[in-house]
Formats: structure tokens, sequence, C-alpha cells
């Protein structure tokens, strides 16, 4: 119980737990039904890949803002170069491509010197810019035959009686969640955000341990918009527009603290649950759109000012 | 106690950054089972040797030799897998991991399974605690806290702990008690004698002539990038080690008054 607590997504936890009862009290027949649930685990799994890539770069004190234009540059990818490749073929590129964006942009800023929030903003619009000009703006789709092959099937559709999606994030993150807390490159990823030159001195190359976060943020980032397009195999240019937002307000009502060092795998998904979920709420209690975003940045700066106290008190210095 | 052959024998260094002439032709031996006062003021090049001996500097000319063999390549990770440990008052540690966390990072033990490494939290736990004990926490720290929760003494016991557990050579210790409280200051001094004793080498950088006199065996003093003084403590009393110090020290212009 002490060790729940004293977690990172402790905030994230109590933050769920309101939510849902605020939710059940105000609106219990729109909100429990088959649905909305199916909606809101759908979106949140894929919402949660990129926020869990973002919150390991937030946890070495970096950041990635280049993940929404990564996550749509992967779904165009995975479509329009299918009738070349096949399937299995054009995510394989697509993965690669995305892990290509995420090492170029790590070693500009390890090896320039260069603050990541500036290289990660002209990542996103330079991979933007490819989106556009590549598709032209044009829609593109599936072939029929795309659309039932194995590989869409098993990313897109159901395994177990679940959402392929909500499976492969169950997998994802708990293997994630090992890998960070349990091995010895998770032990140095945490200690490179939290206290750099410490680290350095103990022999730990924080450099490839950057690199290493900035490249897997960008393939967790491309593997949702391949999970979005086996599910919905259709683009626009605008895929993924914002998204860089939404992660990283997940991964921060998650409990990850920009000052690196702190912050976790399942805080970011159940920030995800918390940022999807609230758009869905609003849908359906019939607000406008575009009240969304108001909200989420209302809930946003909520949970940080939250999670900031749940911190002081728990003996942090933050 | 010292024997004949010289732990770390340093002959000739120069090291120049750009125009400026950080390190002088200094020479100077070391020996495993004693502790070094390495004393001067600010600037005159204390740090700037250690800094070459712990790998971050490579110097411009000259050698060092580390246990009879002369070193060719200088960087951090080397000189840790040799067994040269530097302990300094602001970094070391990292303050949102824990103690067992801290004690192991960048060496992290692991069990295999499936060839994936785990971190063998047990071990990690075990020996981390023994030694937390040892070096005097408080009893209600365990190994599993955050290293922001200890005080700066008890941060240097952890230190200290951990340059005694990896079996190291050289124990250099930089300004150690800085900030430190009187009470927590003598423990690390213990420490320091506690590590020399046990046949290590310790060198201890310090302003402070008088504190590292009681302690140390030899004292080095340097000023402006060279060795002014090289004397045993039963040489030379603190009070003609510190006139060295006035008498070498840099000649500094007075303005004159306008």
């Amino acid at each position: 119980m002490k060790q729940i607590v004293r977690s990172q997504g402790f905030g994230a936890i109590i933050g769920v737990v309101v939510m849902l009862v605020v939710f059940s009290l105000i609106d219990f027949s729109g909100w429990w039904t088959a649905q909305t649930i199916t909606n809101v685990t759908q979106f949140t799994a894929i919402l949660s890949f990129v926020a869990m890539g973002q919150a390991l770069v937030i946890m070495t004190k970096e950041i990635d803002l280049s993940v929404g234009s990564v996550y749509g540059l992967a779904g165009v990818a995975f479509i329009t170069l299918e009738p070349s490749f096949g399937v299995p073929g054009s995510l394989v590129i697509a993965l690669v491509m995305a892990a290509f964006v995420g090492l170029l942009q790590a070693l500009t800023v390890v090896k320039g010197h260069l603050p990541s929030m500036i290289v990660t903003l002209g990542g996103l619009f330079a991979v933007r810019g490819i989106i556009y000009v590549w598709t032209g703006g044009s829609v593109h789709n599936f072939s029929a035959d795309a659309r039932i092959h194995p590989v869409t099937r098993l990313f897109g559709g159901e395994l177990f009686g679940v959402e392929a999606a909500i499976f492969w994030l169950v997998v994802v993150a708990a293997v994630l969640g090992i890998v960070l807390r349990a091995t010895p490159f998770g032990n140095r990823l945490l200690a490179t955000g939290g206290n750099r030159e410490s680290a350095e001195s103990r022999g730990v190359r924080t450099d490839r341990v950057k690199i290493w976060a900035f490249v897997l943020c960008s393939l967790l980032a491309g593997f949702a918009g391949i999970l979005t397009l086996c599910n919905q195999p259709q683009t626009h240019v605008t895929l993924g527009e914002n998204m860089e937002l939404e992660a990283i307000s997940a991964a921060v009502i998650g409990g990850c603290l920009l000052t690196g060092g702190r912050g976790s795998i399942i805080g970011a998904v159940l920030g995800a649950l918390i940022v999807v979920s609230f758009r869905y709420e609003l849908i359906a209690l019939g607000a406008p759109s575009s009240w969304y975003i108001t909200f989420v940045g209302v809930v946003l700066i909520m949970a940080v000012i939250f999670n900031q106290k749940l911190a002081r008190f728990l003996g942090h210095s933050v | 106690m010292a024997n004949s052959n010289p732990l770390i024998q340093v002959k000739n260094l120069d090291l120049h950054f750009g125009a400026f002439h950080a390190l002088k032709n200094v020479s100077v031996d070391f020996h495993a089972g004693e502790m070094i006062g390495l004393v001067g003021d600010n600037g005159a090049g204390k740090t700037t040797l250690i800094r070459v001996l712990c790998g971050i500097y490579a110097p411009t000319s000259g050698e060092v030799f580390f246990d009879g063999n002369k070193v060719e390549k200088f960087h951090p990770k080397l000189a840790i897998d040799q067994g040269i440990e530097t302990i300094q008052q602001s970094v070391g540690l990292c303050d949102n991991l824990s103690i067992a966390r801290n004690f192991y990072l960048g060496r992290e033990p692991v069990k295999r399974v499936l060839g994936i490494p785990f971190l063998d939290m047990g071990k990690m736990r075990e020996k981390s605690t023994r030694v937390i004990r040892q070096f005097g926490l408080r009893a209600n720290v365990s190994a599993d806290d955050e290293v922001e929760r200890l005080s700066g003494g008890e941060r240097q016991s952890v230190k200290i702990g951990r340059a005694v557990e990896f079996k190291n050579r050289v124990v250099i210790m930089d300004e150690p008690t800085n900030h430190l409280s009187v009470r927590e200051r003598e423990h690390v001094n213990e420490l320091a004698v506690q590590l020399k004793e046990q046949g290590l080498l310790v060198i201890y950088i310090t302003h402070d002539i008088f504190q590292v006199h009681k302690l140390a065996d030899r004292i080095v003093i340097m000023e402006n990038g060279e060795k002014v003084a090289d004397a045993t403590t039963d040489s030379m009393t603190a009070e003609e080690l510190e006139e060295v110090i006035r008498q070498g020290g840099r000649v500094v212009e007075k303005r004159e008054a306008v």
C-alpha cells in the first residue's frame, strides 16, 4: 500500500476514481454504456501509447513535441505504402521511419547540446510538412484486401474478445513498466533525469539513455498511428494534430514532473484515460466539442497543482 | 606504511587550456595506504590535477603511471574501472532514487530471467543496508528511502560507503566536509582515516590546512599550477605549512589609490 501511495501514479489513480464517481453521478445512463466504454477505451489505448513514450522522455528531463506529427507520418506511411509493400512490409517501414525521426532528433539534441523543446518543435513542423507534401492533401484508404489482412486484424480487430488496441496496451505498458522499475536501463533513465551530472560520475552514458528514450517515444507514437489506422484505415493530413499536447497533458496528469526523474507508466495511461474521458463526456452532455480543449486545459492545471501538493505531502522537494 | 612503488606517479605534467597554463611541470608520487592532503588556494590547480587523475582532463604533456603502468587514455569510465573513486560535495547521488538504487548506479547487479537482465533488488537492498548501518546513518533510514531525505553528512557517508564497498584503490575526496555540521565533519574525517587504514590511497583536497594536517600523512601544496611544497606532516607543523601557502602566493598587484 505504501508503495502505491508513494508511486508517481497515485495522483492519477485518485483522479480517475473522482472522475468516474462524478460522471456516474451527473450522467449515469449516458456514461456507462457499451458504446461509450468501447470508444473511450479504444482512444485511451491509442493516446496511452503516445503518452507512455512522452513520459519516458520527460523522465529524462527532455520533451518531445513532435509525437503528433510522427504519429501522423507513421499512419500515412502505413496506408500509402501498403499497395507497394503489403501490410506487414508497410507496417515495418512506417515504424522504421518513426524510429528514424526519433533518432535524428535525439542526436541533434544530445550531440548539439540543444534544448529538446526547440529541436522537436522543428520536428513537429518538418514532419507535418512532409505529410502535406506526401499526401498532397488527399485522403487514402486501405483496399478491401488490406482491411481483412491478418496483420490489420491483429492490430485493429478484436483479440480474445477485447479491442486489439487494449490488448496491445496492456502488453506494452507492462513491459515498459517493468523495464523502468526493474532493469538497469530503467534505473539509469531515472538517474539521467534526476541528476545528470551524478549519473555521469557513476559511469552512466546519459547521452545513450536519452537517445533510447527519444527513439522509444517516436516508435510508440508511430505504433499508435498504426493501431489507429488498422482500426479505421483512412488517412487525412491532420492525423495526429495537437496530439503532442494531449500526450504531454496525459503524462503530466499521470504524475510526470517536467523537472525530470519522476513519473510512471501506469500514470501516463491513467492520464490518457482522464483526457479521453473528458472529451467523450462533454460530447455526451451535449457541450460544443470546442469546449473540450478548454476542459483539458483546466484539468491539466488542476492536476499539476494536485500532484505537486501530493508530492510535497509525501516529502519530495518539488 | 607506504611501500616503495608508488600507486600513482605523476611526472612532469603540463596542462594548457588554450593560452592558460593550468598545471606547470607537476611531479608527485602517491602511495597506497597513504593519506595525502592536497592544499592550495582557489585556482591553485588542485582540482585540475585531480581531474587528470580521474580521467576528465587529458594532460598536454607529461606522464601518469597507475600501478606501474603508463596511462594512455583518459576517460572517467576508465578511471572508475581502475578503482579510482572521486567523492565530491554536490555530485554523485541522484535525489530521486533510493539509497539502494544510487548505491549501485552504473554497475547494477542483475539476475537474468530468459536472458533479460533484471535488477537484483534483494542484493542491492541487503548490501546497501549493511553499509548505511556501518556508516552511521539514522536507524529509521532504510535502503528504500530516497536520497533526498538524507542530510549532507549522511549523503557523504553513503558515497564513502560506496567507495569502500566497491574495492576501490584510490579515493579522492574533493572538499568533503564543506557545508557539514561539526559532528558530521568529524564523522567524515574518521571515515577517511578508516579508508587509509584499509590500505587505500586517500587524496583529501581542502583549503583548511589545520584540519587536514591532523589527518594526513603528507601534505602537498599547490599554488598557481605548480607544486610548491611536499612534506610529511611530522616534518612540518601546520603553522609552517600555512606560512608556505602565504609566501608562495600569487603576486597580487595592488591598485594605487587614485
